[in-house]
């Protein structure tokens, strides 16, 4: 898939912008602060109607306006869809194709685009929660009904803590409210998890490839699933596809039933898959505790580009690619094994101060865009050899 | 304030109303400045009506301006149904499609934890009791296709069946008239898995 063009209006600092891209390498050019990565975040926000960088929607709209829009033309196995973005203070409204999506996830999903920032190191190194929100985000634009059930399983944990701590305090007594709640639990929690561990399971399938050639065959990679229940990478192995959400149902049943008194005491449900986490091995090592920066870095790099493949078995089409700020931050030989596997299938969108750090070789006539204070000064498609001039 | 005290303590009151901002409600008010004054007597006589004469019904929860509500003393309905909503409007919908003949129960609400609301909050209690005196035999559970509904259902389900009684409740799904390819994929989910046998 491709984004043919792209429109703002009153959208961070662009009052008005209208870009045409190549279906392959576009350049976002200029200074800190003029908005480059105001552009990937619109491009982001167009597909899933909401920021990498903030969770408050007001902050994207021009300051002093009242709203925003947002639109641009997808091409998706070679048809157009239209797809708009209308932000106010009020919340936002999507069109795909010129009809209103009234629920945000019957629009989210399909434009798909992986983004690569330099907080993506994060990945590796920050917290569980970081990780999470990654599956989510990534196995939620492949598969709608993964969303739905990760979001009943929040409502249905928001009732429950809140039940547990009323027990608790002793201000409600009724345990047969609390073992529906839990029964709804272990039911959405064992489609999440088994979504999830099936997830892991790919990602380590398509990234394990990706890191053994950037580290010339010296490393190896491992992703392990922490799961917050016992024994459940044992049923994964041990269970058939269809028969694991049950497994996992009943696992989560026994376990809820075990622990009752105690989550009861501590007032809040201590295990599903809001408590998981994620963990990355290079040569039998954890990264996150022992790895060296670079391989905190080419592990984060392959898990990305991973992703890239993994969407493309399952959606059938290559996501779109955001690059920000990365290149300078990724060394010769990484930067070289990034540039040279998105080469063609994957249109992409990177930023960069100067074209000085980019290996444009490598590309096949990338577009360039100046940007300067919420402005394109220019936009070329850069022929080989006549990048010292542009400049 | 620009506006004149009387017509902003109106729209005041006004904007107490759901969905009523200060732009709506300074354009209702003007607007009853310029109605006729027998008009505006009515509109205020009918205000307070609603709220003094009306009152919920002593059997099933309903609103209604009796002690009993209509549907409780109409004899000819199917005693052995009584079909359980959360509120009031549920109910009138359900007697727009004049398809079902049994009793109603209005609970008033849902079970919910965050909003503090405990089986006791409900009309829980009253449910249960009709249930021990009269011969009903099925209860449909017709709550909203929410997770504090569902929650609510399942609940009432587990006091009511070792009673006996069987418990059903609405059908999820495709709406009626829809096309399954435009159907989004969590509804095709859910009719997969409610699908009857033909």
């Amino acid at each position: 898939m491709y984004l043919e063009q792209l429109h703002l209006k009153n959208f961070r600092n662009y009052t008005h912008a209208s870009l045409q891209f190549s279906k392959h390498v576009n350049i976002f050019i200029g200074n800190n602060a003029h908005g480059k990565t105001n552009l990937l975040e619109s491009i982001y926000f167009l597909a899933l109607a909401r920021s990498h960088r903030t969770n408050k929607d007001n902050e994207l709209i021009l300051f002093n306006k009242k709203n925003a829009y947002i639109s641009g033309d997808l091409f998706l196995r070679g048809q157009k869809v239209a797809l708009e973005i209308m932000l106010s203070d009020r919340g936002k409204q999507a069109k795909s194709n010129h009809l209103e999506r009234k629920k945000l996830s019957d629009y989210i999903g399909t434009m798909n685009v992986i983004m690569f920032a330099p907080e993506d190191l994060e990945l590796v190194k920050g917290s569980p929660a970081i990780r999470r929100n990654f599956i989510d985000r990534e196995l939620g634009q492949m598969d709608k009904i993964y969303l739905y059930h990760v979001s009943q399983y929040q409502q249905i944990l928001k009732l429950r803590n809140e039940y547990l701590k009323q027990l608790r305090q002793k201000k409600a007594h009724d345990t047969l409210y609390l073992d529906i709640l839990t029964e709804q639990l272990a039911a959405e929690g064992a489609e999440v998890l088994a979504r999830r561990l099936v997830f892991t399971h790919q990602l380590e399938k398509w990234a394990q490839p990706i890191l053994a050639d950037i580290s010339r065959q010296k490393e190896t990679l491992a992703i392990n699933y922490q799961s917050s229940l016992p024994s459940s990478e044992a049923l994964l192995e041990n269970e058939e596809e269809n028969t694991i959400t049950m497994a996992l149902n009943e696992a989560f049943l026994n376990a809820y039933r075990k622990i009752q008194a105690k989550e009861i005491e501590q007032g809040t449900t201590t295990i599903g898959p809001h408590r998981d986490d994620l963990s990355f091995f290079v040569n039998g090592q954890n990264v996150q505790n022992f790895g060296s920066q670079g391989q905190q870095r080419t592990t984060s790099l392959s898990v990305k580009l991973a992703e890239i493949e993994l969407m493309k078995e399952q959606t059938g089409e290559y996501p779109i690619l955001l690059l920000d700020d990365v290149l300078s931050e990724l060394d010769d030989q990484r930067q070289t094994h990034l540039l040279y596997s998105i080469q063609k299938k994957v249109q992409t969108f990177l930023t960069t101060t100067s074209i000085e750090g980019v290996h444009t070789k490598l590309l096949q006539s990338p577009k360039l865009f100046e940007i300067e204070n919420g402005q394109i000064l220019s936009e070329n498609y850069l022929e080989k050899g006549q990048i010292r001039e542009k400049r | 304030m620009y506006y004149p005290e009387p017509l902003s303590k109106l729209m005041d009151s006004f904007m107490k109303l759901p969905g009523i901002g200060e732009k709506t409600a300074a354009r209702l008010a003007f607007y009853v400045v310029s109605m006729r004054e027998e008009d505006v007597t009515h509109f205020a006589r009918h205000l307070i009506s609603a709220k003094r004469d009306l009152n919920y019904c002593k059997i099933c929860g309903n609103l209604t301006a009796q002690e009993i509500c209509s549907v409780c003393s109409d004899t000819s309905r199917d005693r052995s149904l009584i079909l359980v909503v959360e509120h009031p409007k549920d109910v009138i919908a359900m007697e727009k499609i004049q398809e079902y003949h049994g009793f109603y129960h209005v609970l008033g609400g849902v079970l919910s934890p965050v909003e503090g609301t405990g089986p006791e909050d409900i009309n829980v209690p009253s449910l249960l009791k009709r249930l021990q005196n009269e011969e009903v035999t099925e209860v449909i559970l017709a709550m909203n296709a929410n997770v504090e509904g569902e929650a609510t259902a399942t609940y009432l389900s587990r006091l009511i069946k070792p009673a006996g009684i069987k418990v059903t409740r609405l059908a999820h799904g495709l709406s009626v008239g829809s096309d399954i390819e435009y159907a989004n994929e969590v509804t095709l989910m859910k009719a997969i898995e409610g699908r009857t046998e033909i």
